[in-house]
């Protein structure tokens, strides 16, 4: 009986998704390509930002490293070319930033505040620099261009992978293991004690989140169709899915997707406005972002709803 | 001439390589999907172009390839896109040419880790070596290097008579004034980016600081007289002089893209990218037309050189305003 | 004249003084006030347009503006603690959430003053010629304001660390570092001391991009590198101890001068290298215990 009603349950919230994906899956058939395009951004910067949060959000590790992750995609995409049928060389650039995330996540162990925020950052600005050697003195060249694909199909494997990682990332909140990320958040001594293989959680954890980063770069760089270590490695994609979780709120799945959805946006509406100060805005939002809203927008909205809700109660009451 | 449209991309020129290829990616296919824009202009630099003419050639819009540029880009089929700046396989030679009638023998290369360094820095090789002129050293450098003064040692120690760097404004403007500071001065003194603006290079190290120094480029007022023409119009615009490198070759290309637009009496991109390809018109530059492969090639080479506060053309042949300056005078001493 | 070792050394000296003057501010602002300050490049490239600025347009000679960028700087740092950083502090829930968020209102600064230095300024490359002679030195021979540049980095470092080390509020500001509470017990006004430290970071900065301007280029997108620069500095000299920042300073041009001159491509490579090196092995410094 119980088993009966959980699985109604869950049945109710499986269609509201189900249904934002066919709606999604549908609406190259509507849209116009530019929105389409827009659309495309938008889904990268959400993976970006909830596959940040998925580790970061609960265990409080600051990560600055997805740049790292979403490059080595970026260049498994330009080195593979046409090698590969393209799902392939997508499962390539995913699986060679979950082998480069884990190296990392091993090597880091030790590591805690500020440290690992240092060292995720540095290993950004080591690969760029490492890769401009490497193309300038070993490949002679520092440019690749990447075969491009049609915006449609760009759209649809942004749209596959940002459905793999909502999936992963919820199974993931919900099941034991996400509680168990969370108390590392909260104490990792304690959590080592109550029998919890913190080690390896937050290996597999940091190494999962950078598949989906890895496996977005794939997709994008064939939209970019030059890349070269600068591009491939911006340092910017490292900082603004951080910003956008932060902004949107760490607490909830769809804190991060809000974030990167606004600040695409905000970012397409400022660029074409104010081309001259779009970084300036873009900065001042952030300093008052990061002042005011200490949980995010959605902490926000939550806490303006609770207020309400508490009025209106105690207006009836009264 | 008044459905010129916006051109929003060339603001990201600010912002230069910390900017975002993303970003302009986007922000190209608006211009043509959503402002419905008629003609299309080119974004600032060479990674920024090889990313932008794909996109541009994919929607079958025009694009004349402004500053920066590649030999790679011809390698890709890109029937839209229309290339003016000389490259390295024009310029190599004809500074190849310049350094045997002056006589020098040895030379060193440094060049920067980007496409542009790497292109130059390969192509002068062979050139200066098919000339007799020894390459005892040759380097490439990170973007980003904070000094320079062992790569100018170095080739000061190997007693080289050229200096010639595949450079960027940042990485050239620090050879200048380290080698000032060191007092080291070589024969010849080339770079590839940065001499050609009178702006940035002639204004920070004075008539008398860059005298002699050769760079890529170059046209001045005495080229035609629809370069003296541009030149007044320039200066009475901004107050200062316009780059002698590409300056002359895009207005001409402007040119020649209007009169080819107006030949054709419509906007349609197929009709005007025809004419483009096969017609001559006359520019500034003289009779301007694109080879097959769409490049422009009535000028080829053009290296010059600061004398007495002019970028004077000093190519072998008639191009020539000036002879070469040969050996480079020392820097000045301070004061 | 050839390279030799000498000269290897003399140009690490050179690079080192730079890096150690900005890595000092960035320590202390770290240390103390424990904000990672990723606009601290920023500070630099205002100091070095001031600089820049008055010498252009006025005829300032650099080393007075020296006097004139410290204190401008010192002032904007100081504000901008007791505005942004303080109230992040007090409404953290921990250390590490606070040291979290003020790093990331640290970049939303950084794009903030980039930009309005862009607005002001515009962003091509700037620089002026100053003391551009060369200095010959034991067969090595060197640029005279490179030199003027070390020296002025000396004597700023020598001076601060006496500051914290014999006066009274140096020592409550190391007392802040050490026991932020039991400082509050003694009567020291802890955001005060906090924001001055913030401050002094901020004045460390614009000394050395006052500095910075007298030999190197300059650019507003400049910030970044230099941050880069005295993060790694700071690291490896462990992260706020001031003789720290100078002997990592040293260290670290030392290698870029080898490695430039072995090759140069990998000199941005090394310092990485070094930095990740460090973080993993030795996370308190190469001098920590």
């Amino acid at each position: 009986m119980n088993g009966r009603i959980t699985t109604l349950n869950r049945l109710q919230r499986g269609i509201v998704p189900l249904v934002l994906l066919a709606v999604f899956a549908l609406s190259p058939l509507v849209l116009k390509q530019y929105a389409l395009i827009l659309l495309t951004n938008t889904f990268m910067y959400i993976i970006l930002a909830v596959s940040w949060s998925m580790f970061s959000g609960p265990t409080g590790y600051i990560s600055l490293a997805p740049a790292a992750f979403f490059g080595a995609g970026v260049y498994t995409s330009a080195v593979l070319g046409f090698a590969l049928p393209f799902p392939l060389i997508v499962i390539t650039g995913g699986l060679a930033s979950f082998c480069m995330a884990f190296l990392v996540g091993a090597l880091t162990l030790r590591l805690r505040g500020i440290y690992f925020v240092m060292f995720t950052f540095g290993l950004v600005e080591l690969l760029l620099n490492f890769v401009l050697w490497w193309e300038v003195t070993v490949t002679g060249t520092t440019g690749r261009v990447v075969p491009p694909l049609g915006n449609t199909t760009v759209f649809y494997f942004m749209l596959a992978i940002l459905a793999c990682l909502l999936l992963t990332a919820f199974r993931l909140k919900h099941s034991k293991y996400g509680f168990a990320l969370q108390s590392i958040g909260q104490g990792e001594e304690a959590a080592a004690h109550t029998g919890i293989h913190v080690t390896a959680l937050k290996m597999n954890t940091f190494a999962l989140s950078a598949f989906f980063m890895g496996a977005a770069g794939v997709v994008m760089a064939t939209r970019w169709t030059y890349i070269d270590p600068r591009i491939a490695f911006n340092p910017t994609l490292s900082f603004l899915p951080v910003l956008m979780a932060i902004f949107g709120g760490l607490g909830q799945l769809y804190g991060p997707i809000i974030g990167a959805a606004i600040f695409t946006y905000l970012e397409e509406f400022l660029i074409t406005r104010f081309p001259y100060h779009y970084m300036l805005i873009f900065g001042i939002t952030m300093v008052i972002a990061i002042r005011y809203l200490p949980d995010g927008l959605v902490g926000l909205v939550q806490k303006a709803w609770k207020q309400w809700s508490r009025r209106k109660h105690g207006a009836a009451q009264g | 001439m008044e459905e010129y449209g916006r051109k929003l991309p060339v603001e990201l020129k600010r912002y230069d390589d910390k900017s975002d290829i993303g970003t302009m990616a986007n922000l190209i296919e608006k211009l043509i999907l959503e402002d419905k824009v008629d003609f299309l202009f080119p974004p600032w630099g060479t990674a920024w172009l090889f990313a932008a003419a794909p996109i541009a050639n994919k929607y079958g819009y025009i694009l004349i390839g402004g500053p920066g540029g590649a030999l790679k880009l011809k390698q890709i089929d890109l029937p839209y896109f229309f290339q003016v700046l000389n490259f390295s396989d024009t310029q190599a030679p004809a500074l190849a040419e310049i350094f045997e009638e002056v006589g020098v023998k040895t030379a060193a290369v440094v060049y920067r880790g980007d496409l542009h360094g790497i292109e130059y820095g390969e192509a002068m090789v062979p050139f200066f070596e098919e000339r007799g002129i020894e390459v005892k050293m040759k380097k490439s450098y990170p973007p980003g290097i904070k000094d320079m003064s062992s790569l100018l040692k170095e080739a000061d120690g190997l007693n080289v008579d050229a200096f010639v760097a595949a450079c960027y404004p940042d990485g050239g403007m620090m050879l200048t004034s380290q080698s000032m500071e060191l007092g080291i001065n070589f024969n010849a003194f080339f770079m590839t980016v940065l001499p050609f603006s009178p702006s940035l290079f002639k204004g920070t190290f004075g008539e008398r600081g860059v005298e002699g120094v050769m760079g890529g480029g170059a046209w001045n007022a005495k080229t035609s007289p629809g370069a003296r023409d541009l030149v007044d119009k320039f200066v009475n615009l901004f107050g200062e002089e316009p780059d002698y490198w590409g300056g002359l070759y895009y207005w001409a290309s402007l040119q020649h893209f209007r009169q080819a637009i107006e030949k054709a009496g419509t906007l349609d991109q197929k009709k005007i990218r025809d004419i483009m390809a096969s017609e001559r018109f006359d520019t500034a530059l003289g009779p301007y037309w694109y080879d097959e492969d769409r490049y422009f090639v009535n000028h080829p080479g053009e290296i010059g050189q600061w004398q007495k506060g002019v970028f004077e053309v000093i190519d072998v042949g008639e191009k020539r305003t000036a002879p070469p300056l040969y050996p480079k005078p020392p820097w000045p001493k301070k004061k | 004249m050839m390279v030799t070792i000498l000269d290897i050394i003399i140009a690490g000296m050179l690079l080192g003084g730079i890096y150690a003057l900005i890595a000092v501010g960035l320590s202390l602002q770290y240390g103390v006030a424990r904000v990672l300050n990723i606009a601290h490049g920023e500070f630099i490239m205002l100091g070095a347009f001031i600089t820049w600025t008055l010498y252009t347009a006025f005829g300032v000679n650099p080393l007075l503006s020296l006097a004139l960028c410290g204190p401008t700087l010192f002032l904007i740092g100081y504000v901008l603690y007791i505005v942004l950083f303080s109230r992040l502090r007090v409404r953290a829930a921990s250390p590490g959430a606070y040291e979290g968020n003020s790093m990331l209102a640290c970049f939303g600064l950084l794009f903030i003053i980039q930009n309005l230095a862009i607005l002001i300024w515009g962003a091509d490359i700037k620089g002026y010629s100053f003391f551009a002679f060369p200095v010959d030195f034991a067969g090595a021979r060197f640029a005279a304001n490179r030199l003027i540049t070390l020296g002025f980095a000396i004597v700023i470092g020598l001076v601060f660390y006496l500051f914290l080390a014999r006066t009274r509020l140096g020592k409550a500001i190391r007392a802040s570092a050490q026991e932020p509470e039991a400082a509050g017990l003694m009567g020291v006004n802890i955001d005060r001391v906090l924001a001055l430290c913030f401050g002094l970071g901020a004045l460390m900065a614009g000394l050395g991009g006052a500095l910075i301007s007298m030999s190197y280029k300059i650019q507003p997108t400049m910030g970044l590198e230099y941050t880069m620069i005295a993060l790694i500095v700071i690291v490896l000299g462990g992260l706020g101890s001031i003789p720290g920042s100078f002997i990592g300073g040293f260290l670290l041009g030392l290698v870029g001068s080898i490695v430039t001159y072995v090759e140069p491509g990998l000199a941005l490579v090394a310092y990485y290298v070094i930095f990740m090196m460090v973080l993993l092995l030795k996370p308190k410094g190469v001098l920590g215990k």
